[in-house]
């Protein structure tokens, strides 16, 4: 993975996208024109199989989130923020992009662009938690609040997810059947297996990259020291940084 | 809805794999760009 | 441990009650925003009295981002922060000394806001002891985490955003379970389906409260 070192090429990152592109062709390509029409949802289910894949990536990236919060709390190792601040970004997109399948989804489906289905609901609520921790680092000036701060809230957010979802399921259980299909079979696994991988390979293609921008801007931001002050941050740099 | 079952739809299709290949593309290329950028600052 | 969260809650409510004008501006606030609900709505006085346990909760959400703000205000202002951590109190007792303090100030405003309520909406005024109950596993669920991001929001940028940029998505289920059993406890609830919302409630509280307080001592040491 990447650290905090920027004189090899990122081989790894490009490497994990190059296969992305090419397991999400293929993918898609059978998803789209080889897999057979299901039989209620039409064409409209083939949406399911670049949805479903964004769902894991995405969950992926948060779950690696919450893990890097907590061994940025426990090793104080900048290569952890650096980790946290890409998979923040990276679930984030998926996430948005996941609510936006889900509506585009919806809209022939059940006639409207939301049903307040549990699963999409939450992850509607994920988002904005997940975007206010970004707009948490984007305030924060110094690194190593910035890093505590935002390993706090991730902490927390990640918590709640569960608790979301619990709630949405029953505050909707009197309206709502389950929405999305559940059974999968024979030549529909193929595509979405395929894209499930492509999908994950492209979530670690780019938290490889932003977290090798993160780390660097983290350089940046602490490289130049003012003699007259030391900073709270040169000294966690100085202790355990470079570890 | 026709008995239950969904007519047609691509351009549904089209539009949730347009949207999310290019929106994923697109940071892609703005992650490489901005990584190839810095390195050859570093290098220098 | 337990004299020094009996120190750090009386300290809290000792400086919000003699800043107590700032308090009841705090419900000034919060009944206007049931006034603009009853605007917002029209006077459809079925759909006000359907609704009248969600403007409840909406305006104490809101209500509450003013009310987390304010008690850290002396922390901020007269920099209390640094001086309360150099004496021997530990950080965990400061948080629910504060958070304690947040809570009671939250059921009150709560409390203050349900006349209101009865007299916009006239949902009934039956079950209001339960209510009440309900008010505070809410607001005690509103003020754990709150108290855990208000240390952080009043230290950084752009504060008044923040607070309830990260709080409002995290207390979703609090609304939810809030609502729902404020909403069957004054319109009925043939089914007694009010002691599920209820433990939903109890069960935030049981996971947040402990947490926050763990993690409270990142936020603010140095």
């Amino acid at each position: 993975m990447a650290g905090p070192s920027n004189e090899k090429r990122p081989w790894v990152g490009y490497g994990f996208l190059a296969l992305a592109v090419l397991l999400l062709g293929t993918g898609s390509y059978i998803g789209l024109a080889v897999a057979p029409r299901e039989h209620y949802m039409g064409e409209v289910q083939r949406i399911m199989y670049v949805h479903v894949p964004t769902a894991w990536s995405a969950l992926l990236c948060f779950t690696f989130a919450f893990v890097s919060s907590i061994a940025f709390l426990f090793r104080h190792d900048w290569k952890w923020d650096s980790r946290l601040e890409a998979t923040l970004e990276v679930g984030v997109l998926l996430n948005f992009l996941l609510c936006m399948q889900g509506a585009i989804w919806a809209k022939p489906t059940w006639g409207v662009w939301w049903d307040w289905d549990p699963r999409l609901t939450t992850t509607a609520v994920m988002l904005f938690s997940f975007i206010g921790i970004l707009a948490l680092r984007r305030f924060v000036d110094d690194p190593v609040r910035r890093a505590t701060w935002a390993a706090v809230a991730t902490i927390v957010a990640f918590a709640d997810v569960p608790i979301v979802y619990f709630s949405v399921k029953w505050w909707n259980s009197l309206h709502q059947v389950q929405s999305t299909p559940q059974t999968v079979d024979g030549p529909m696994i193929t595509p979405l297996r395929v894209n499930a991988f492509g999908m994950l390979s492209l979530a670690i293609g780019l938290i490889t990259l932003r977290t090798r921008l993160a780390a660097r801007r983290l350089q940046n931001e602490m490289a130049p020291p003012l003699p007259e002050r030391e900073t709270s941050s040169e000294r966690v740099a100085a202790a355990g940084g470079e570890a | 809805m026709t008995g239950g079952i969904v007519v047609g739809g691509w351009e549904f299709v089209v539009a949730a794999y347009g949207i999310t290949f290019s929106v994923l593309g697109a940071y892609a290329v703005s992650l490489i760009v901005r990584v190839r950028g810095g390195k050859g600052r570093e290098e220098n | 441990m337990m004299r020094q969260l009996f120190a750090a809650t009386h300290k809290d409510l000792l400086l919000s009650w003699r800043s107590r004008a700032q308090a009841s501006a705090v419900v000034i606030f919060g009944a206007t925003t049931l006034l603009l609900f009853s605007f917002a709505v029209g006077p459809n006085s079925a759909a006000l009295r359907q609704n009248a346990g969600g403007f409840l909760w909406v305006a104490l959400l809101l209500s509450s981002t003013l009310a987390l703000a304010e008690s850290y205000r002396a922390e901020i202002e007269q920099r209390a922060l640094e001086g309360l951590l150099l004496l021997p109190a530990s950080p965990r007792a400061l948080y629910y000394g504060k958070a304690l303090a947040n809570w009671l100030q939250l059921l009150l405003v709560g409390i203050g806001l349900v006349p209101v309520m009865i007299v916009l909406y006239d949902p009934g005024s039956s079950n209001l002891l339960p209510l009440v109950g309900v008010l505070a596993l809410g607001t005690a669920g509103l003020s754990a985490p709150g108290t855990l991001y208000a240390a952080m929001a009043s230290q950084a940028r752009a504060q008044q955003v923040l607070l309830p940029l990260l709080l409002f998505p995290l207390v979703v289920p609090v609304l939810l379970a809030a609502v729902k059993a404020s909403s069957l406890l004054l319109l009925g609830d043939p089914m007694g389906q009010a002691g599920s919302w209820v433990l939903l409630l109890a069960a935030f509280n049981g996971v947040f409260w402990p947490l926050c307080g763990l993690l409270f001592g990142q936020v603010v040491e140095e």
